[in-house]
């Protein structure tokens, strides 16, 4: 029986093993060795050096805060992403003519290149720009420490935010009808029945948007580098932007142990993270 | 059904003679014309890509330019560097520190000896060499780094352009009274804002003898009142008493120029290879520039102006192992620094490295500022000799954002050096 079921999905997960394997695991695995290695573009030599290159990357001051950043501006691009994306979905959820004209529109910055998205912004948020026009005001959204990683978060939202609805919109159209007549009867009002019947029945969409959301910005590069470039000073200098940026140096192993580092938080967050949200939708 | 395998064998067995045969560069056997990859910098001027034109022509081998984006140029270069893709000519930095993260005695070709070395004055003693062996040909004139004035300004202020520190700081308050903004700096672009602390340096480092120190290890840039965080002291003292633009975090280099040519900004530091920039802010007329724009030298206590050679017209010839690309590639080297160089400069409209090459007619009156600047006390760049020294600018964003002192930026640029000095294996460390 076991055998018969595994026969029966193996055909399927097939194509997904082998891309993950040959295009993820493969290269991870091959390339580990270079974070702990000597490697640079100054020599042709690659040895091992054990944690030469984290210790340089913390003696240098350089470590500790590209790891503050990532974490702080995962943490921010999951919670915006998905209250703005819940909170679309609900008011978009009824499939309408209006309602698909909205879907499409925000759906379409998903179908910009990050990059792009990145220098429009840059664009509207200068200090002569758009915004500040509108707003009647003069600050320097990306430039003042207090706001550059936030405001960077929320056009990362902006980006990604349409695409997200759709999978809670997708989430909320498969609940049960009956279900929420059946609460209405009971003489539950429109929050009680979010928190109480919609909410819960949610988690599986919930699971899949916090876990990408949070493992795509772990790993944020472009937004940053169109829009900030790490600054004002490093505070916007997530680990991906400090790997760049010891690449561009030559510093090879140093850039690989970042990468290992990045990888390393993939690993520690997501994996509790997905494990304790399935376990949630079991249970919950 | 031995027939057709055996037809399909074969007609494999020519595509794949066909595909190796397409795999080398080599041009068809005989011909003796080849084609050749050459890595540039998207910021070629006209003139210079049309000297690769006349080459194609005058040689008929064929040129496949590879275009690096001249913003992140470093960056790209050394990544498509890294997977071992090998140009057959290589346009990139000629300053010592640009040579050694391409660790030049392993891949590049050793020029030593060619004919224009002897031509070129002592350009290869600071420049384009490591070790005593030449590796490079340098064909444009050095970025000449200095202070651009708006000349209007000036005149409606009742000053002089400052050559020194103390003018600068002097001159502030007057600009600032004036409705100006005395000194525009571009924090957007990152790289720019180096440059007022190089140019600093330029009044310790007469015949490189910080860098040599530094590059030598005899002098840190950390030493208590080094020249390095004297410059980065001066630089702060100029932020703190409102010197700079209000947009200095964000500001790109193209607001630098615009603010520059409109007189909204008194000065920018900047280099002469800007001059395109400059001419794009006035809006393509050179009658502007050359009207409101003025250039001179600047340093700690006197007026000199900071070179270094810059990565346009610099090639490099790397070794692929490939004899006839290499010979044709030696071929490229010495069609640019042989009879055809007079023509790229006549066309280029900028001064020559190449000895009995004349002077062109016709250079912009800023050009010849600059040229003018350049002759009168001329200093290299004193990181030109130092590896590591690419995190400078980023020191700088958090000097500028407060989250730095002069002097701990100054101890965490020392790291990198030391970083990349023992990784080249350098003399004394």
């Amino acid at each position: 029986m076991v055998m018969r079921t595994r026969a029966a999905w193996l055909p399927w997960a097939l194509p997904a093993i082998v891309l993950v394997t040959v295009f993820f695991l493969a290269p991870f695995l091959l390339n580990v060795r270079f974070a702990f290695s000597s490697w640079t573009s100054f020599r042709a030599e690659i040895t091992w050096n054990g944690l030469e290159n984290v210790r340089t990357l913390i003696d240098q001051d350089l470590l500790a805060n590209a790891v503050t950043v990532t974490v702080l501006y995962a943490i921010l691009c999951m919670a915006i992403q998905n209250t703005v994306s819940l909170s679309l979905a609900l008011a978009l959820q009824r499939t309408s003519g209006i309602n698909t004209v909205f879907r499409s529109a925000f759906f379409l910055p998903t179908l910009i290149s990050p990059l792009a998205a990145g220098y429009i912004w840059r664009g509207l948020l200068a200090p002569d720009g758009a915004v500040n026009s509108f707003l009647g005001i003069e600050w320097a959204w990306l430039g003042e420490p207090s706001t550059a990683l936030v405001v960077v978060a929320f056009i990362d939202a902006w980006k990604w935010s349409g695409l997200i609805t759709l999978v809670y919109i997708a989430g909320l159209n498969s609940i049960p009808k009956s279900l929420l007549e059946s609460a209405t009867v009971d003489g539950a009002g429109p929050w009680t029945r979010f928190r109480r019947v919609v909410f819960p029945m949610l988690a599986p969409a919930l699971t899949f948007n916090v876990a990408v959301t949070l493992v795509g910005a772990l790993s944020a590069y472009d937004v940053i580098a169109a829009t900030t470039g790490g600054g004002p000073g490093d505070h916007t200098r997530a680990l991906n932007v400090v790997m760049r940026q010891q690449w561009g140096q030559g510093f090879f192993g140093s850039a690989s142990a970042l990468g290992f580092t990045v990888t390393l938080l993939v690993i520690a967050t997501a994996v509790p993270l997905v494990w304790w949200l399935r376990r949630r939708e079991v249970t919950g | 059904m031995r027939a057709p395998s055996r037809l399909l064998g074969a007609a494999i067995g020519a595509v794949l003679a066909l595909s190796l045969s397409g795999c080398g560069s080599s041009a068809p056997e005989g011909t003796g014309q080849v084609k050749l990859t050459l890595w540039h910098n998207s910021a070629d001027p006209a003139p210079l890509l049309e000297m690769y034109k006349k080459f194609e022509k005058q040689s008929g081998h064929k040129i496949e330019l590879v275009s690096i984006p001249s913003d992140g140029f470093e960056d790209t270069t050394q990544t498509k560097w890294a997977t071992g893709d090998r140009p057959d000519i290589l346009e990139y930095h000629a300053t010592a520190s640009g040579l050694l993260a391409l660790n030049p005695a392993a891949n590049l070709r050793d020029l030593t000896g060619e004919a224009y070395i002897a031509r070129s004055g002592d350009l290869y003693q600071a420049a384009g060499s490591v070790n005593g062996k030449v590796y490079a040909a340098i064909t444009g004139f050095p970025q000449v780094f200095g202070l651009y004035y708006n000349k209007k300004v000036f005149t409606a202020a009742g000053l002089t352009p400052p050559t020194n520190f103390a003018e600068l700081a002097a001159a502030c308050p007057k600009l600032k009274a004036a409705g100006v903004t005395p000194v525009f700096e571009s924090g957007g672009s990152i790289w720019p804002v180096q440059i007022l602390p190089i140019l600093y340096l330029a009044g310790a480092n007469q015949s490189n003898a910080y860098g040599k120190a530094i590059a030598g290890h005899s002098s840190t840039l950390a030493d208590a009142g080094s020249p390095f965080v004297s410059g980065l002291t001066a630089y702060a003292k100029l932020k703190a008493d409102g010197c700079f633009n209000k947009d200095i975090v964000t500001a790109k280099f193209e607001d630098s120029m615009k603010a520059l040519v409109t007189g909204k900004a008194a000065m920018v530091a900047q280099h002469s290879d800007m001059l395109p920039a400059l001419l794009a802010a006035a809006g393509g007329d050179q009658k502007t520039v050359d009207e409101s724009v003025g250039f001179v030298g600047l340093s700690s206590d006197k007026p000199l102006v900071t070179y270094a050679p810059g990565p346009i017209g610099t090639f490099y010839l790397p070794k692929t192992g490939d004899a006839a690309r290499e010979k044709a590639s030696l071929d490229f080297v010495r069609f640019m620094t042989g009879p055809a160089y007079a023509e790229y400069i006549t066309a280029s409209k900028t001064f020559p490295v190449l000895k009995d090459v004349p002077d062109p007619q016709g250079v912009p009156a800023v050009l010849q500022d600059v040229k003018k600047a350049y002759d009168t006390g001329a200093v290299i760049a004193f990181n030109s000799d130092i590896p590591g020294m690419g995190g400078l600018a980023q020191l700088m964003s958090e000097l500028i954002a407060g989250q730095k002192d002069p002097q701990k930026a100054a101890t965490q640029l020392q790291g990198q050096v030391e970083q990349a000095a023992k990784a080249a294996g350098l003399p004394g460390w």
